[in-house]
């Protein structure tokens, strides 16, 4: 009985948390968005011969390199709260 | 109750308990996850550079309302959102990041929005790409360079950056067009960035400021018979 109370309030601690929620998203979004612009180049642009798809490339790119680069220091900023904490 | 079945319903119990205290510890161990605020605002930054999607929808009827419906709608509940932050209803402890000054006037995310919104709506998508990448990359590279250097060079990185990310959305127009298309777009993100205002934030002015030069020269240039604007970037998916 405790037990599962300790559980709910956990839970709903959780739920308030919405920074948590959101990080995967922050990732991961990003990520299929530019995957899906460079393949959406290679589909209607590269592979049919047609340039007019090549800013596609140019944004899938730029949103590639430009999150990871900002994802690589807040996973590890993650990292290095949680060491600091143990 | 034979010993076979009592062995099983031990088990049960046992596996159960065990799933219980297994999830409590998972729960918990998230709960304790600590994130850099510094670096969640940043992350927010370039995660909004995938609204760019919004170009690749295709062109159909139905299609067409909700692009429309769908970001006035989101932008109308961050509204609501905020008003209740503001109003104290809703606690300003439970959003993560938020800037000290925040806490008596509409948060940056919502200028961000309305900011975007305009974009997507009003303005064509070669003006409007170049002001969201200046957003989501020129701010935080800004904000970041800041750490490290001067204002002043903070800054000037910032215009480069921006300059490069006009000059790339605009590479197919002439090349005196490239010029001062990325010259004006890059100084007034550099400016819109820079103005501190009381309550308008500069992550609405960086992507309103040069949207709004850029329109003003486009315009100009229209009245002497001249279309300076290159072919869309992102050609909708049939």
């Amino acid at each position: 009985m405790k037990n599962n109370e300790t559980r709910k309030e956990t839970i709903q601690k959780l739920l308030l948390r919405l920074e948590l929620w959101f990080a995967p998203l922050l990732i991961l979004i990003p990520l299929v968005v530019s995957l899906f612009f460079i393949g959406d180049w290679y589909s209607r642009g590269f592979s049919t011969g047609s340039s007019v798809h090549d800013g596609e490339l140019l944004l899938g790119m730029l949103l590639l390199f430009g999150n990871l680069a900002v994802d690589i220091p807040f996973l590890r900023s993650i990292r290095i709260i949680k060491k600091r904490e143990y | 109750m034979s010993f076979s079945e009592r062995t099983t319903k031990d088990a049960w119990n046992h596996t159960k308990q065990k799933m219980g205290e297994y999830q409590t510890e998972l729960l918990e161990r998230l709960n304790a996850i600590e994130m850099d605020a510094h670096w969640f605002r940043r992350a927010f930054h370039t995660f909004a550079a995938s609204f760019l999607f919004y170009y690749l929808l295709p062109d159909q009827s139905w299609i067409q309302i909700v692009k429309i419906a769908i970001p006035i709608a989101v932008v109308a509940f961050m509204v609501l959102i905020e008003y209740h932050r503001l109003q104290g209803s809703i606690d300003h402890q439970r959003f993560f990041g938020l800037r000290a000054y925040e806490k008596r006037r509409p948060a940056s995310y919502l200028y961000f929005g309305i900011a975007l919104l305009f974009l997507l709506l009003l303005f064509p998508q070669q003006i409007a790409i170049p002001c969201i990448l200046c957003a989501s990359f020129t701010d935080p590279l800004i904000g970041e360079s800041r750490y490290y250097l001067r204002k002043k060079k903070a800054y000037l990185i910032g215009f480069l950056m921006s300059m490069i990310f006009f000059a790339l959305t605009w590479y197919q127009a002439d090349w005196w067009i490239i010029i001062m298309i990325s010259f004006v777009g890059a100084a007034g993100a550099v400016v819109g960035e820079a103005t501190k205002l009381r309550f308008i934030d500069d992550d609405f002015l960086i992507q309103m400021l040069p949207a709004l030069l850029i329109l003003v020269l486009w315009q100009g240039w229209l009245l002497l018979r001249v279309d300076i604007i290159p072919p869309p970037l992102i050609l909708p998916l049939s």
